[in-house]
C-alpha cells in the first residue's frame, strides 16, 4: 500500500511536468497552447504600457532604434517575430523584452549609452530572450517546480502558499543565470554579426555597476526585472577574452548615436533631478552639453541642480549657470526665476524683484505665478522672506 | 460553545482596526487637532490619522506630521528648515513623480496657502494607480520647526472626489496646532 502511494506521487509529479527544452523561434515553429496564453498576457501588458503615460514620445528616435534592431537579426527571424522598440520614461537604467517581440528600453539606460555598438549589445541580449523563448522556458520551469512543490506539500498535508506562485509576469521575466548567459553569448554574436565593435559590450555594464555602487542603489526595476550589471559585465569580459579575442574593431557610430539621443539625455537628467540624484543628473547635463553646448535649457537645469542641492558654495554655482543660460538666451524664463529665488532667499530684494518680474513678463502664464507674485509683494513690502 | 464565541467577539471588538468617528479629534503626539466628519471610519493602526467613509481605495483623508530629516521613499531630496513653501511643494511633488507606482501623474494646481495662519502650499494632482483607477488628490503642506505637516485628501476622480470635497475643506479649516512653538 505504501508503495502504491509512492508510485502515485511519482506519477503526479511527472504528469504535471512540461518540457523546458524548446527550439528558438528562428526555426519554423508554431506557438504552443501555454505560449499562446502567455503571449496574450504580454499583449495585455503592452496595451497597459501604451496607456500608462510612461512612453517617451519621440517617433524619430523610435525609428532609429528600430532600424538598428533590424540590422541585428536575419530576415527569417524577422518574418517570425515583429521586433519593435519602445522607450519609457524612467531614470533607473534597464531594458527588457516581451516574448511577443516588444523591447522596452528606458531613458535611464539610453541616456547612459555612448554609441550604437553599446545599444546593439543591449538589443541583441533582449532579442535572444525573445527568439529563444526564455519567458516560456521560465514559465514552464516555475510551473514544474510549483507542481513538484504542490505534490510535496500535498504529501505533507497542505497546499498553502502554492497558489499565486506564477502570478506576476515579472516572475516570468526574471531569468536564471543560465538563460541570461545564453542571452549574453548569443546576443553578442548578433551584435558582432552586424559589424559592431565587441569591445564596447562591457562598457555600459561596468559604468552602471560603478554608478549603482556610488549611489548605493539596491532598488529593483519597477517592472520587477533586475539589471544584474555585474553578471553581464563578467560574461562579456569572458567572451571578449576567448571567443572574440581576435575581434578588436568594428562599428561604433558614436556621433550619430549621440545626435539621435541628445534630447533623452537632458530629459533623463530632469528625471534624475526629481529623484534627488544630483550627481547623476549633473553628469547627464554635462554629457548633453558635450553634444549641444549652447542650449540655455541645459545650463538652467545645471542651475536647478545646484540650487536644489544647496550645499556649501552651490548657490553661487547655480547663479553662474543661470547667468550662462541668460547670456545665451535672455528670454529664457526659468533662468530668471532661478536667479530671483536665490536672491530672494539671500535677502537681495531689489535683485530678486527684478529677476522675478522679468520671469513673469516673459512667462505670464507660469503655473507658479501666484508664488512669484507673493515673493514680489514681499520684496516691495519689506516683509522678511 | 457560545462561551468561546463571546470570547472571540470581545477580542475582535477590542482590537478593531476601524472605529467610527466624528467631532473634535486631538492628536497630542502629532501636535494637532481637527474636527472629523460624522460617520467616517478611523484606521487605528497607522501612525497618521486616516479616515474614510467608503474605503481607502475610493476616498480617504489623512493628517499627520513627519520629521524633516526623514528620508522620502522615492526621491533623495529632503525637506529642510527655512524652505520656501514652493520649495517644499517641489520636494513633495518630485517624490510623487519619482514613484513608479503612480502613472499619468499630472499636477493641476500648486499654490501658496495659509493653514491655521502658517504659510504653506496646496497641491492638486491626478494620477492612475497600477490597476488603471484615476485618482485625484489635494495635499496641504507646511513646515513648522523640525516637522512637515500634511493634510491630504485622496479619492477616485469619478464621483467620489467631488462628493466629499466639502467635507475635506471643513477638516482643513478646523485644523489647529496644539502647540505653535
Amino acid at each position: 500500500m505504501r508503495y502504491i502511494g509512492l508510485v502515485l506521487l511519482f506519477c503526479f509529479v511527472f504528469a504535471g511536468c512540461v518540457t523546458t527544452s524548446l527550439p528558438p523561434v528562428t526555426q519554423d515553429s508554431r506557438l504552443e497552447d501555454d505560449e499562446t496564453r502567455l503571449w496574450l498576457r504580454f499583449e495585455e501588458t503592452e496595451k497597459w504600457i501604451q496607456k500608462s503615460g510612461l512612453i517617451y514620445d519621440d517617433e524619430g528616435l523610435e525609428i532609429y532604434l528600430n532600424d538598428i534592431s533590424q540590422k541585428l537579426q536575419p530576415p527569417d527571424t524577422l518574418k517570425n517575430i515583429s521586433f519593435r522598440i519602445k522607450i519609457i520614461k524612467y531614470h533607473l537604467p534597464n531594458a527588457f523584452s516581451f516574448p511577443t517581440g516588444l523591447i522596452i528600453i528606458d531613458t535611464g539606460a539610453l541616456s547612459r549609452l555612448e554609441n550604437e555598438a553599446q545599444l546593439a549589445t543591449i538589443l541583441g541580449h533582449e532579442m535572444i530572450h525573445t527568439t529563444h523563448r526564455h519567458a516560456l522556458k521560465k514559465f514552464r520551469d516555475t510551473k514544474n517546480k510549483s507542481a513538484f512543490l504542490a505534490t510535496i506539500t500535498y504529501g505533507t498535508g497542505g497546499l498553502g502558499g502554492i497558489i499565486g506562485a506564477l502570478g506576476a509576469l515579472a516572475t516570468v521575466m526574471s531569468y536564471s543565470r543560465e538563460l541570461e548567459t545564453e542571452a549574453d553569448t548569443e546576443g553578442l554574436k548578433l551584435m558582432v554579426g552586424a559589424g559592431y565593435d565587441p569591445r564596447e559590450a562591457t562598457k555600459f555594464y561596468l559604468h552602471m555597476r560603478k554608478e549603482y555602487e556610488e549611489e548605493k542603489i539596491k532598488e529593483e526595476h519597477f517592472l520587477g526585472t533586475h539589471p544584474r550589471f555585474q553578471e553581464r559585465a563578467e560574461n562579456y569580459e569572458n567572451l571578449l577574452k576567448t571567443k572574440y579575442k581576435d575581434n578588436q574593431s568594428g562599428i561604433q557610430n558614436s556621433e550619430i548615436f549621440k545626435e539621435k539621443i541628445h534630447r533623452v539625455i537632458l530629459d533623463n537628467a530632469s528625471l534624475d533631478l526629481k529623484a534627488g540624484r544630483f550627481k547623476i543628473a549633473e553628469r547627464g547635463v554635462d554629457k548633453y552639453l558635450s553634444i549641444k553646448s549652447t542650449d540655455p535649457k541645459a545650463y538652467c537645469l545645471l542651475g536647478e541642480i545646484y540650487r536644489q542641492k544647496a550645499e556649501k558654495g552651490d548657490l553661487e554655482k547655480a547663479k553662474e549657470h543661470y547667468q550662462k543660460a541668460i547670456s545665451i538666451d535672455p528670454s529664457y524664463p526659468d533662468a530668471h526665476k532661478g536667479m530671483g529665488l536665490i536672491y530672494f532667499k539671500q535677502g537681495e530684494k531689489e535683485l530678486a524683484k527684478k529677476s522675478l518680474e522679468l520671469y513673469l513678463s516673459i512667462s505670464p502664464q507660469a503655473m507658479d505665478r501666484i508664488y512669484i507674485e507673493e515673493y514680489i509683494k514681499q520684496c516691495q513690502g519689506g516683509k522678511k522672506p | 460553545m457560545k462561551k468561546y464565541l463571546y470570547i472571540i467577539l470581545i477580542f475582535v471588538v477590542g482590537c478593531a482596526p476601524w472605529t467610527q468617528v466624528g467631532g473634535l479629534y486631538k492628536n497630542e503626539s502629532h501636535n494637532f487637532s481637527v474636527e472629523l466628519p460624522q460617520g467616517w471610519m478611523k484606521w487605528n493602526q497607522g501612525e497618521h490619522l486616516l479616515i474614510t467613509r467608503d474605503g481607502v481605495s475610493l476616498q480617504y483623508i489623512q493628517v499627520g506630521r513627519t520629521k524633516l530629516e526623514d528620508p522620502l521613499k522615492h526621491t533623495k531630496k529632503k525637506f529642510s528648515r527655512g524652505m520656501l513653501p514652493q520649495e517644499a511643494a517641489e520636494v513633495y511633488l518630485d517624490n510623487l513623480a519619482s514613484n513608479s507606482n503612480i502613472l499619468n501623474f499630472e499636477v493641476i494646481e500648486n499654490v501658496p496657502v495659509a493653514i491655521n495662519g502658517i504659510s504653506g502650499f496646496k497641491a492638486v494632482y491626478t494620477y492612475k494607480d497600477k490597476d488603471g483607477l484615476k485618482l485625484k488628490s489635494i495635499y496641504y503642506g507646511f513646515i513648522v520647526g523640525d516637522w512637515i505637516y500634511g493634510i491630504c485628501y485622496n479619492a477616485a476622480q469619478r464621483y467620489y472626489f467631488d462628493k466629499d470635497i466639502n467635507i475635506f475643506d471643513k477638516v482643513v479649516e478646523s485644523f489647529k496646532l496644539i502647540k505653535t512653538t
